[in-house]
């Protein structure tokens, strides 16, 4: 195994010929998990997405394939689910990117270097923590005869009990506390890395504060921002787990619904053909984002060029 | 123009003091959930939810109670078979493609690339068709271990050996190749150069995707709750399930006893790789998995 790994490409082998394994050797272990319990298993789902429940007893059958399955996931109650698993996936990305640039700013940035480390873990220790119980700590806190419901209503800021467990709400800020640190850690890594002396290159040249942030530490900080996004938008749009606890009936996800056609209908191909549509959902939206995106820089780019050719020229 | 630039030197600035402020409202928000699980864990009432009085009953009863014993050993069984499958297969992976990249590489990656994007509900009720399909090791009829935790193990480890691969071929290609084409060219065989340079240079990202493997598998609900089995049913799924019944402060107790022992092991790896030279903050970027900025 190790025969492999050490050897470089152009140093030793000249000097002592020796048999080199094949290069994908060492990934093998890797790819064989990945085919065999990843893309077969996925594959499956993909097949018996055409399939039909035959009975009650049996949970599949694929003698006969047809597309009835995703016709029949396109009823209203799964529309309604779809859009409303959607809206709070994206809006949970975007609050959870504005919440987390400005804090990993000041962490990456602001707060003296002796403090960054200590800050750095103390934010390490909620995504340590298990996902499930930080959202039951949601549950506690936001009962309506709970301690948040009282000091609120102390101060005036409500009149009557708090009223949001139950509510979509409730399950869009489990969602963006869940899913926070996730946008924190590659936001930032990409400001850290950050030299300081561009923004001080910035600041001599006389751009102000919005400039620099705007035309040095943004464009730079973009592969942190694209990593926070996906890392983000694609659990966070499979996740039910958070709804179930905070968001009771009202908290319908995609990936609930995927969960009680196996769960408790036992109808594996409706159950297949709606996690295909929800890959279809995160795929397609990423694509999306990726061609605004592109677009976006596209424009950008042209608006810079016209900008500096006459200094050039 | 000038104004703004004179106010950077006046210590008080109104956009630093803004950001501070920011700083610190977000670290509330993420520790107040937590605070409370930890200040209910102290609750001697029926219902997690409603407080009564402080006591210490939950943490007894949680240490007592046979199934959440059991739930914690099962956890704590699958995290560390997950984390070492994902361990040695991501590890490996990171090595070939950071220094035996080819034309297998593109295929490699969109494949890791897949496993990443895939959401976790789909895994599960691939996994479980799977599982009841080949049987085997993964069914009933296993008789050497027990089948609920071997396909935990098995489940939990695909993601986890993508991040591995992904965190260690990181450190690799940050890793200048000299190294070990100067070991080679010294004449120390294959093996030696392994075990004396590359190992000892790409040992704090195996140890740190090492836990997060570790962590995912504690964390994971959602695969779980699907494939696991009525006799390897792993922490969060218990959890999950007296969602349904009734919510008791034991699981607080026991979460909170959790979390110490997390923070702990934390803390150990901290001092471990300050040791091997990393700075505070790399150490702190490597345990949640980034790798650091180059100094």
């Amino acid at each position: 195994m190790a025969a492999g790994t050490a050897e470089s490409d152009v140093g030793a082998g000249a000097e002592r010929p020796r048999r080199r394994a094949p290069r994908f050797v060492l990934a093998s272990p890797a790819w064989l998990l990945f085919i065999f319990f990843f893309a077969v298993p996925v594959l499956f789902i993909f097949w018996y997405s055409f399939g039909y429940k035959p009975d009650i007893y049996r949970t599949i059958a694929t003698d006969q394939l047809s597309f009835d399955r995703y016709v029949e996931s396109f009823s209203d109650t799964f529309r309604t689910v779809f859009s409303g698993t959607l809206q709070i996936s994206i809006v949970g990305t975007i609050l959870c990117l504005l919440i987390a640039f400005p804090f990993a700013y000041w962490l990456a940035v602001k707060v003296p270097p002796r403090w960054r480390g200590i800050l750095l873990g103390l934010t390490i220790i909620p995504f340590w923590t298990n996902f499930l119980v930080r959202t039951l700590g949601w549950l506690i806190l936001l009962q309506p005869n709970g301690a948040l419901s009282g000091i609120m209503q102390d101060l005036g800021l409500i009149g009557s009990p708090l009223d949001v467990l139950d509510t979509r709400e409730a399950v869009q800020l489990g969602v963006i506390y869940n899913y926070l640190p996730l946008m924190i850690f590659p936001l930032f890594v990409a400001l850290d890395r950050l030299d300081p002396a561009l923004r001080e290159a910035s600041k001599d040249l006389g751009a102000n504060r919005w400039d620099t942030f705007r035309q040095v530490t943004l464009p730079l900080a973009l592969p942190g921002v694209i990593a926070g996004l996906l890392l983000v938008f694609i659990p966070l749009t499979g996740d039910y787990i958070t709804a179930a606890v905070l968001g009771g009936a009202k908290g319908n996800m995609v990936g609930a619904l995927v969960a009680s056609q196996f769960n408790t209908a036992q109808n594996w191909a409706l159950g297949s053909a709606m996690a295909v549509i929800l890959i279809l959902m995160i795929l397609g939206s990423v694509a999306i984002f990726a061609v605004i995106g592109l677009i976006g820089r596209a424009i950008v780019r042209r608006r810079r060029r016209v900008e500096i050719e006459p200094v050039t020229a | 123009m000038s104004a703004v630039t004179e106010r950077r030197h006046v210590r008080r600035d109104p956009v630093n003091a803004l950001l501070g402020v920011w700083g610190i409202v977000v670290f509330v928000f993420l520790f107040l959930p937590i605070l409370m699980i930890v200040i209910y864990s102290f609750n001697d009432g029926r219902a997690l939810v409603v407080w009564k009085e402080l006591g210490i009953r939950p943490y007894v009863d949680a240490l007592d109670n046979p199934t959440i014993r059991n739930a914690i050993f099962t956890s704590i069984r699958a995290a560390l078979g997950a984390a070492l499958i994902a361990t040695v297969c991501g590890s490996l992976a990171g090595i070939a493609l950071a220094r035996r990249s080819g034309r297998w590489t593109i295929g490699f990656l969109a494949l890791l690339f897949l496993v990443l994007v895939t959401p976790e509900i789909v895994d599960a009720i691939s996994l479980l068709i799977w599982y009841v399909r080949i049987g085997g090791p993964f069914g009933p009829d296993n008789d050497i271990l027990n089948y609920g935790l071997f396909r935990l193990w098995v489940a939990h480890s695909i993601f986890a050996t993508a991040v591995v691969t992904l965190i260690v071929r990181a450190r690799l290609a940050g890793l200048d190749e000299a190294l070990e084409e100067a070991s080679a060219d010294l004449y120390a065989p294959p093996a030696q150069t392994f075990r004396k340079i590359t190992l000892p240079l790409m040992m704090p990202a195996v140890l740190a995707g090492a836990l997060l493997a570790f962590s995912l598998s504690l964390d994971n609900t959602i695969i779980s709750s699907f494939v696991s089995t009525a006799n390897a049913s792993p922490w969060p799924v218990y959890v999950f399930s007296s969602l349904r019944s009734i919510l008791r402060p034991e699981i607080a107790a026991m979460s909170t006893l959790v979390l110490l022992l997390t923070l702990f092991a934390l803390a150990l790896v901290a001092i471990v790789l300050r040791r091997g030279g990393q700075s505070g903050e790399e150490a702190a970027a490597m345990i949640v998995g980034v790798e650091a900025a180059p100094k």
